[in-house]
């Protein structure tokens, strides 16, 4: 059993993150109700001709780019041609002939090992419209028809389901800092299908697609599950047939849909609706110069910087976290403790009230304060606590809020007075200390701490503690 | 009875300023007309309503424009907001707008004021205007004729004098060849020139709205209104428009115009040989040089045309498949019966045979064989023009191989018809503009036009001659069988 290679080829499509849709000035985003992003274009009306919106074209060139693809500088469409009741004009206009990108990578890390899984083309189409069964009747949601959307297929590279869920991971990434698509899988806006086959020789097996999988880690098994019931019906003596199946969620099986007809016959042919846009060299420079700054040189300034490896991970898996952090790289504070304040106490009160930070009170030039003032030692992360939900829900200064909390920053001289006073009555347990007993040292701590209410610095009252001790 | 409506542009504007008549009498004469002429069958939908109250509204204003308060007739595969657009089929005999075409607004901007919806082959497809679901429309010169097509309404009411405008379209010859056979102008602008937004596609490469009108001078009007880039259509274009009366009275000496020899090959019939040549004299005796050239694959265009448009067709009638407009056949069994019935009951014969024909060039190995093939000719005819327009001002020739003929005639000869557009089709081969100036009748007393073809954007100067030539030969284009 163990002598059968796996290939696998990954579709994705995804949807692109535009204000209005691809060939129409209609809205594209989230809607509350059906049918109402929605114009005559959308509908496919008799007499309706396409416009270009492009937006489309930056955010597919910096697809193109990422994806290490070389970008067709002439770009045009196509119409594929068939009757469904969610294609509104009986054909989608998609490109065949000119991909907008073509003969890409994205490179993965297997174990340690980098790997790159090659990119076959990338091109520009509409999506459909949305059929919803309601009472054994279809229904028609219009609001997804025209929506943009770039769809990536792989060269058939992927021999596991690591890697496939390493390489949409990585795609994801890719998409998602270059600001193309959301990729939100739950929600749609990224879509996998992907063919698995198997085989004993070189020759690649039969090859079978699973289609709209819910989830990355969902592809994994899909892949598990279908390469092992392939090699089954094999081993069985069973010829495969291309066709076409669904991954059950419920059970982790993957269940036919349709056996693929020959001769699909999409007549495609040139859009005649759209000319052919030269996309010039400086255009094309000025789109990539356009693109944020990718996760890959995000993961090393951030190492360089002292961040730890799983607070990396931890900040590259959410965007808005890492782009926040990205506006103070040049404020020259200590970007260790700002991450541990973002991912720690924090993203608690940002998750907990569900808020965007800028929203809040809790500006950047606090934000810059309150790092410094730890990084120096001047307030603990206790006081930190303390004062954080005044800090994003009052606009107070700082200096104010750990006034209200009757934390006053005690200078060296009072802490010094503090220090003797304890000691002075407690003539007892300095006798014991410098009889050997160390732990009393903390015990001394402790007091300073209870009388400062935490306002002083541990690091400054260990100095006194031992300078006056030693006496 | 008034005659307002056989009064030149001019004469009717200085009416309406000096308010010796008002919009309303236009309005009512051609009704009149109209009502007086019921068996052309050139109009499918009248708006008389709409008409009379969109005159009434323009009593309170300034006549601001030349074609002020101007009855215009609008080709029946133009969208209308509101007023019913068939484009003669079955498919859409219910179907009511919900937007304006963009030359549709562009009327409207000029306080032009829509009569009706003309009379059509079929979604285009034709050249008889036989195919219509809404029966044939008649040769005002001689009723038992065709008018042509597919811009046959169009055509048949501006000969007739029922309007002095109207709106057609020209994928492979529609407005240039009834314009022919009904003895009026018409004018296919170089493609670009005017927004297709609106117009029910047949050929998207090829489709192009353009004037339909009684003499030279009131195309170039027309045309100066419905020009211009729309941010609609991607592929309209940029170029300025510029004011096409202007060269319009000049004189023509020292013009270059070239004649192909295909256009005055035996397939051309010998009267019409003998208009074209009596009209190449007229010339050379005004001044102008006349030579005959070779463009190249001239000979084969109504072979690409086929391919081409029929293929393009077959996609853009797919969305007739009654799921959200239109037609929609009774009680479905399920959707591919929808379709399937839909489109068998919705469309007529010749609509189906083009997307059946279509359909099979684009599929399969075919796209290659037939479709890309015939856009790399296509591409090599457009340069051949552009050649000869290095050297010479305009081409020359007839429009059509004969003139108009029998209702019934060729009936059951579908690609026989093409064969009507021989003349014509290369001109939306190539993109560039073509149009019809009357030159004359054949023994029947029925028109003979003369083709003029111009170098793309340059309607100007086709103008220039078209209008030195309706001078020179000042004939009667009043059909006398019109009541």
């Amino acid at each position: 059993m163990n002598d059968y290679k796996t290939t696998v080829g990954i579709e994705v499509h995804a949807e692109l993150k535009t204000n209005t849709k691809i060939f129409s000035s209609s809205c594209n985003g989230y809607a509350n109700m059906a049918n109402t992003h929605v114009n005559v274009v959308d509908l496919g009306y008799p007499g309706t001709l396409p416009t270009l919106n492009e937006e489309v074209i930056v955010k597919a060139i910096r697809a193109a780019y990422v994806l290490n693809c070389h970008i067709n500088e002439l770009m045009h469409f196509d119409r594929k041609n068939y009757f469904y009741p969610d294609l509104p004009k009986g054909y989608q206009i998609t490109q065949s002939r000119t991909p907008i990108g073509v003969d890409g990578y994205v490179e993965i890390d297997v174990d340690g090992v980098k790997k790159k899984i090659g990119i076959h083309d990338i091109h520009i189409e509409e999506d459909t419209c949305k059929s919803i069964h309601y009472n054994n009747s279809s229904l028609l949601d219009f609001n997804r028809a025209g929506v943009p959307l770039i769809e990536i297929v792989t060269k058939p590279d992927i021999s596991s389901s690591k890697e496939a869920v390493l390489y949409l991971e990585k795609l994801r990434e890719l998409l998602l800092y270059a600001d193309v698509s959301d990729c939100k899988i739950e929600e749609g806006s990224m879509r996998c299908d992907v063919n698995v086959s198997v085989s004993k020789t070189s020759n690649l097996g039969t090859k079978i697609e699973i289609k709209n999988i819910g989830s990355i880690s969902n592809v994994g098994l899909a892949i598990d599950m279908e390469t092992k019931r392939q090699i089954e019906l094999l081993e069985n003596d069973n010829i495969l047939h291309e066709e076409t199946r669904r991954f059950n969620e419920k059970n982790n099986t993957t269940v036919l849909m349709r056996v693929k007809e020959t001769g699909n016959d999409y007549r495609y042919f040139p859009e005649a609706d759209i000319p052919f846009v030269k996309l010039t060299p400086e255009y094309i420079n000025n789109i990539i110069k356009g693109i944020p700054m990718l996760s890959s040189q995000r993961r090393e300034i951030y190492l360089e910087r002292g961040i730890s490896d799983i607070n990396i991970n931890k900040i590259i898996q959410n965007r808005e976290l890492s782009d926040y952090l990205n506006r103070y790289l040049d404020k020259g504070i200590n970007l260790v403790i700002a991450s541990n304040l973002l991912l720690g106490d924090m993203a608690n009160y940002i998750n907990k009230n569900n808020v965007n930070i800028d929203d809040t009170c809790f500006n950047e030039s606090k934000f810059i304060e309150i790092v410094n003032l730890l990084d120096k030692g001047e307030i603990s992360s206790k006081i930190f606590k303390e004062i954080l939900v005044d800090l994003f829900e009052t606009n107070n200064d700082i200096k104010t809020l750990l006034e209200q909390h009757g934390i006053s920053k005690i200078s060296d001289n009072d802490l010094k007075k503090i220090i003797k006073n304890i000691i002075d009555n407690n003539q007892d347990n300095v006798l014991e200390y410098k009889n050997g007993n160390e732990r009393i040292f903390k015990y001394f701590v402790g007091q300073v701490m209870k009388e400062t209410k935490g306002s002083a610095d541990p690091v400054i009252i260990n100095k006194i503690l031992q300078e006056e001790l030693s006496k | 009875m008034s005659k307002y409506l056989d009064l030149s542009i001019n004469e009717i504007n200085n009416l309406l300023k000096s308010k010796e008549i008002k919009p309303i009498d236009l309005v009512t004469e051609a009704f009149e007309r109209i009502e007086n002429n019921a068996d052309l069958n050139a109009f499918i939908t009248l708006d008389k309503e709409g008409a009379l109250e969109k005159a009434k509204e323009l009593e309170n204003k300034e006549v601001d424009n030349l074609l002020f308060g101007m009855p215009i007739a609008i080709k029946d595969n133009i969208m209308t907001k509101d007023l019913r657009t068939t484009c003669a089929s079955h498919m859409l005999d219910n179907f009511i707008p919900i937007y304006n075409a963009t030359v549709v607004e562009k009327v409207l901007d000029k306080n032009m004021i829509i009569i009706g919806k003309c009379n059509m082959d079929e979604f285009a497809m034709g050249s008889t205007s036989r195919t219509s679901y809404f029966g044939t429309p008649h040769n005002p010169w001689d009723k038992t004729k065709i008018a042509g097509g597919s811009s046959g309404g169009s055509a048949s009411c501006v000969a007739a004098r029922l309007v002095p405008l109207a709106l057609g379209s020209d994928t492979g010859g529609s407005i240039r060849q009834p314009s022919s056979y009904c003895g009026i102008v018409g004018m296919k602008p170089t493609y670009g020139r005017v927004s297709r937004y609106g117009l029910v596609a047949f050929a998207s490469s090829l489709d192009q709205i353009g004037p339909m009108t009684r003499n030279v001078y009131d195309n170039a009007l027309l045309l100066n209104a419905i020009s211009g880039h729309d941010n609609n259509d991607l592929t309209s274009s940029y170029n300025e428009v510029e004011d096409y009366t202007r060269l319009i009275g000049k004189d023509i000496r020292g013009m270059k115009v070239a004649v192909p020899y295909f256009f005055m090959s035996d397939i051309v019939d010998k009267e019409i040989k003998n208009n074209v040549d009596d009209i190449i004299k007229l010339l050379q005796d005004n001044g102008a040089i006349v030579e005959y050239i070779d463009i190249d694959y001239i000979e084969n265009a109504v072979t690409l045309y086929q391919i081409i448009a029929m293929g393009e067709a077959s996609s853009n009638l797919a969305r007739f498949d009654g799921v959200r407009y239109g037609y929609s056949c009774d009680n479905p069994k399920n959707v591919d019966d929808l379709y399937k019935r839909t489109r068998q009951e919705g469309f007529g014969d010749e609509v189906k045979r083009r997307i059946m024909v279509g359909s099979y060039l684009l599929s399969g190995k075919n796209a290659t064989t037939y479709y890309n093939k015939a856009l790399q000719i296509r591409d090599d005819m457009r340069k051949s023009f552009k050649k000869a327009f290095e050297k010479y001002d305009l081409i020359i020739g007839p429009n059509t191989t004969t003139v108009a003929y029998n209702i019934n005639d060729n009936l059951d000869n579908p690609s026989q018809t093409f064969l009507d557009d021989i003349l014509v089709i290369p001109v939306n081969m190539a993109g560039l503009p073509g149009m019809n100036v009357p030159i004359g009748f054949n023994k029947d007393h029925l028109p003979i036009g003369l083709q003029i073809i111009g170098n793309s954007f340059e309607e100007a100067k086709m103008y220039q001659l078209a209008a030195f030539i309706e001078k020179k030969l000042n004939l009667d284009l009043m059909p006398k069988g019109v009541k």
